[in-house]
C-alpha cells in the first residue's frame, strides 16, 4: 500500500481538514433568519448609495482615516526600524555590547506586539476616554514592534563576513553600523512598506469599529442600522483608498543615490521622531485618567473568573487560531487549483481583494444573518480574511514565477490541474508555509477581534472585563494573551526556522 | 635595530576539536615581501586572520609594532589591511562605495554618510580604481552584477586605498586573468618599493598557490597542518621545501 508521503505541497492542502468539524458545527448552527438581509447586503454592493451628503460624510471619514493611518504608519515603520537595530544581533557585534540586553528588548517587543492593536485600542479608551490621538497610539504600539521584527529579522540575514571586514577596517563604531544596516533598512522599507501602509489602514479601519473615528466608524453605524447602501459606499471608498496608496506608493521611487531625495527622507525622519516624541510627552501629562482612577485599582478590583472557565476561554482561542490558520493556508491553493483558467482567476483575485477589505467584525456580522454565534463562525471569519492575505501573496509568487515546468508539463498531456499543482505551485509550496507560519502569528492576535464580537475566547471576556472595569480580569485575560501569543510565535519561529 | 612589525608568539588556534594553527612563532620584519605556502586547509586564511586580529587565538599572543594587539586602539590597528580571499565586499553597495569603505577608519560618521547617499566626489576612491584597471562605467554598479575578476580588484582597491603599513592578502590573484595578474602583482608589491622612504614602509604577506609568481617575493613561508615548515629567503628554496608542504 502507498504512504502518504508529506512534503510541503501536501502540508498546504492538509490543513484543509478543519473545515471538517467547522462545516458539521456551521451545517448545525444554520438558520434563514436573516437570509434576506445577507442577499440585501450582497445586492447593496453593486448599488451602493451615491448623493451629495455621503460624499461629504466619505471624504470626511477618509481624511481621518489617511490621518491614523498615515501617520501610525510613518511613526511605527521609523521607530520599527531603529527598535528592529536594537533588536538584531548585528548592532550588539558592532558595539561588543552583551547578548544579555538583546535578549531583554527583543522578549519586551515580543510581548508588545503580542497583543493586537484592538486590545492596546480598548485598553487606551478606558483609560483616556474615546480621543483621535487614540487610534495613533494603539496602532503605533504593536505595530513598532512587528516593524522592529520585520526589520530585526532582514538585518539578521546580513552576511557576518562583510561586518568581519568592515570591522577589520578598524572604522568608528557608528560608520561601521551605517554602512552595514543602511542599504538592508531602505530595502526592507522597499518591500515591507506598501504592506504595513495597507496594515495600517485595516486597523484605523477595524478600531474605527470601536469608535476611534474615520471610515470604521461609519461602516460600523451603517451596519448597525442595516443600511448596506451606505455600509458598500463607505467599502468601496475604502478599497479606492487603499488601491490609491498602493500605486502612490509603488510609483514613488526611493533611490538613495538621490541628493534631494535622500535628504527630504532623512528631514522628515527626524521630524517623525521629535513630533512622537513631544507628543507623547504631551499626551502623557496632559492627560486626565478619566477612568483609570489609580494604578492601585488594578490590585483592588478582584476577578470573578473561574480557573475552568478560565482555560476553556484559552482552549477555545487556541482552537480558533487553529481553525482560522488552516482556512488560510489551504483554501487560497485549494480554490486556485481547481478553478485554474483566466476568468476564475480574476474572480478569485477581486472575492480575495474584498476579504481583505472588509474588517472581520463585519464579514462575522454578516455571517450572523444565517448562522448562529459558534466557534467555527468565527473561525471561519478570521480563516477568510486571512486567507484573502494569503493568496494575494500566492497570486504574486505565482504570476513572477518562471512557467517552463507548468508549460513543459501540459505538453505532456498531463492534466491543467496537475500542471499547476506539480509544475507551479510545488516551488512555490516551501516559502508560502514559511509566510504562513509568520501569518498565523498574526491571527493569534485578531482572535481578540473576532472574540469581541463573536463572545468566543479570551477577546471576548476582555470585552466583558473592560466593560466593568475589572482590571484584575484584564490584566489575567492580557497576560493569557500574551502567553499564547508568544508560544505560538516560538513553534512558529521554529517552523519558519525549519522551512528556511 | 628591532624592526619587527609584527609578531606572533606561540600561537595555536583551536575550533571545536580540531587544531588549525599549532604552536606558530614568527616575526615579520618591516618593508618584507613575504609569500606563504601551503595547501588548502593548511591554515593560511586563519593565520591571517590572526594576523589582522580577526580571529583571537586560543593560545598565544600577537604583537603590532611591539605591542599586544588587545592593547592597540582602533587607528593603531588600521595600520593592517586585508585583501580577504572571499573579498567580503558588501553586496548592496556600489564597487566606489565598496572601495570608500576603506576609508573610513581615517573620516568621520559624516564621511560614511556621504558615501552611501553618494553627495560627493571621491577622487582618491577613482585613483585606486584606475590603478587596479577597474572601468569608470562600472563604479555605480553594485558588487553583485559584477564579474569575479572585478569584484576582486574592487576589493583590492579597497584594501590599498586604506595605504596601511601592513597589508595582509588571501589568494589576491583569485579570479583575474594572466595580464591582470601582472599588473596587480605589481601594484600590491610595488607599494613596498615606493614606501621604502618612509619611516615605516609597507609590509606585504601574500598567501598563494602559484609558485610563477615567487620570484617577486624576498621571504617564502610554508604551512602544513597549522604548522609552519620552514621560514626561508627566496633564493634558498628548494624542491624538497615544497615538497614537504605539498
Amino acid at each position: 500500500m502507498n504512504k502518504l508521503k508529506l512534503n510541503y505541497t501536501s502540508l498546504s492542502f492538509l490543513p484543509i481538514l478543519v473545515c471538517i468539524p467547522l462545516g458539521y458545527q456551521l451545517i448545525n448552527n444554520i438558520h434563514f433568519g436573516g437570509f434576506k438581509l445577507f442577499q440585501e447586503f450582497l445586492i447593496s454592493a453593486f448599488n451602493p448609495k451615491i448623493d451629495n451628503e455621503i460624499i461629504i460624510t466619505v471624504i470626511k471619514r477618509l481624511n481621518e482615516t489617511i490621518l491614523i493611518g498615515f501617520f501610525s504608519w510613518l511613526v511605527s515603520i521609523i521607530f520599527g526600524a531603529i527598535f528592529g537595530i536594537f533588536s538584531s544581533n548585528i548592532f550588539y557585534k558592532i558595539f561588543n555590547i552583551p547578548n544579555f540586553f538583546y535578549h531583554i528588548i527583543r522578549f519586551f517587543l515580543t510581548i508588545i506586539r503580542s497583543i493586537h492593536e484592538v486590545v492596546w485600542g480598548i485598553i487606551l479608551i478606558q483609560i483616556y476616554g474615546i480621543n483621535f490621538s487614540i487610534g495613533i497610539i494603539a496602532i503605533c504600539i504593536p505595530y513598532i514592534a512587528v516593524n522592529s521584527k520585520v526589520f530585526a529579522e532582514q538585518l539578521e540575514t546580513i552576511d557576518y563576513k562583510s561586518f568581519e571586514s568592515i570591522n577589520q577596517i578598524n572604522a568608528p563604531k557608528f560608520s561601521s553600523l551605517l554602512t552595514l544596516l543602511w542599504n538592508p533598512i531602505i530595502n526592507t522599507f522597499k518591500n515591507f512598506g506598501l504592506y504595513r501602509l495597507e496594515c495600517s489602514i485595516r486597523s484605523t479601519v477595524i478600531l474605527g469599529l470601536f469608535g476611534i473615528g474615520g471610515i470604521g466608524t461609519s461602516i460600523f453605524l451603517s451596519f448597525q442600522t442595516l443600511n448596506f447602501r451606505e455600509l458598500w459606499t463607505y467599502l468601496w471608498s475604502l478599497a479606492i483608498l487603499i488601491i490609491l496608496s498602493g500605486l502612490i506608493f509603488k510609483r514613488t521611487k526611493f533611490r538613495t543615490t538621490n541628493k534631494v531625495q535622500s535628504i527630504f527622507f532623512i528631514a522628515i525622519i527626524f521630524i517623525t521622531i521629535l513630533f512622537s516624541f513631544s507628543y507623547f510627552l504631551y499626551f502623557i501629562f496632559n492627560n486626565n485618567f478619566e477612568n483609570f482612577n489609580s494604578v492601585s485599582s488594578l490590585f483592588k478590583s478582584s476577578s470573578y473568573l473561574g480557573l475552568f472557565y478560565f482555560l476553556k476561554l484559552i482552549l477555545e482561542t487556541i482552537i480558533l487560531s487553529l481553525i482560522s490558520t488552516g482556512i488560510a493556508i489551504s483554501l487560497p491553493p485549494l480554490i486556485i487549483g481547481i478553478f485554474n483558467n483566466n476568468t476564475s482567476k480574476i474572480s478569485i483575485k477581486i472575492i480575495a481583494f474584498l476579504l481583505r477589505l472588509i474588517p472581520t467584525p463585519v464579514i462575522l456580522l454578516t455571517l450572523l444573518t444565517f448562522n448562529n454565534p459558534s466557534l467555527s463562525l468565527a473561525a471561519l471569519t478570521l480563516g477568510l480574511h486571512n486567507a484573502g492575505i494569503t493568496s494575494k501573496l500566492l497570486f504574486t509568487n505565482l504570476d513572477s514565477q518562471d512557467r517552463r515546468n507548468y508549460i513543459a508539463m501540459k505538453s505532456l498531456g498531463i492534466s491543467k490541474k496537475t500542471s499547476w499543482l506539480l509544475g507551479l505551485f510545488s516551488q512555490q509550496a516551501k516559502s508560502y508555509l514559511s509566510y504562513c507560519a509568520y501569518r498565523s502569528d498574526i491571527i493569534i492576535r485578531e482572535t481578540a477581534i473576532v472574540g469581541v464580537i463573536g463572545s468566543v475566547g479570551l477577546g471576548w471576556q476582555l470585552q466583558e472585563s473592560l466593560s466593568s472595569f475589572a482590571w484584575q480580569e484584564v490584566t489575567i485575560v492580557l497576560i493569557a494573551y500574551s502567553s499564547i501569543a508568544i508560544v505560538g510565535e516560538l513553534i512558529n519561529g521554529k517552523i519558519k526556522n525549519s522551512l528556511t | 635595530m628591532n624592526n619587527t612589525v609584527l609578531e606572533l608568539e606561540n600561537i595555536s588556534y583551536k575550533y571545536k576539536n580540531d587544531l588549525i594553527l599549532n604552536k606558530i612563532n614568527l616575526k615579520i620584519n618591516s618593508g618584507e615581501k613575504i609569500a606563504l605556502l601551503g595547501k588548502s586547509g593548511s591554515g593560511k586564511t586563519t593565520l591571517i586572520s590572526v594576523l589582522n586580529g580577526t580571529i583571537k587565538p586560543t593560545q598565544g599572543e600577537v604583537k603590532l609594532f611591539n605591542e599586544s594587539f588587545e592593547e592597540l586602539d582602533r587607528k593603531q590597528k588600521s595600520k593592517i589591511t586585508t585583501i580577504w580571499q572571499d573579498l567580503r565586499l558588501i553586496e548592496d553597495l556600489s564597487a566606489e562605495q565598496n572601495v570608500n569603505c576603506g576609508l573610513l577608519a581615517e573620516n568621520n560618521f559624516y564621511f560614511a554618510f556621504k558615501n552611501l547617499l553618494n553627495i560627493s566626489s571621491f577622487k582618491k576612491a577613482h585613483k585606486y580604481m584606475k590603478l587596479c584597471r577597474l572601468h569608470n562605467s562600472i563604479y555605480d554598479k553594485k558588487i553583485r552584477k559584477l564579474s569575479g575578476g572585478q569584484k576582486q580588484r574592487v576589493a583590492i582597491a579597497r584594501s590599498l586605498i586604506q595605504e596601511s603599513n601592513i597589508l595582509l592578502a588571501d589568494e589576491p590573484f583569485n579570479n583575474l586573468d594572466p595580464k591582470l595578474i601582472t599588473t596587480i602583482k605589481n601594484l600590491l608589491l610595488e607599494n613596498v618599493d615606493k614606501n621604502n622612504t618612509k619611516k615605516s614602509p609597507k609590509t606585504v604577506l601574500v598567501a598563494l598557490h602559484r609558485l610563477d609568481l615567487l620570484n617577486d617575493f624576498d621571504k617564502i613561508i610554508g604551512i602544513r597542518d597549522g604548522k609552519i615548515f620552514f621560514n626561508i629567503k627566496r633564493n634558498n628554496l628548494k624542491k624538497i621545501h615544497l615538497e614537504k608542504i605539498y
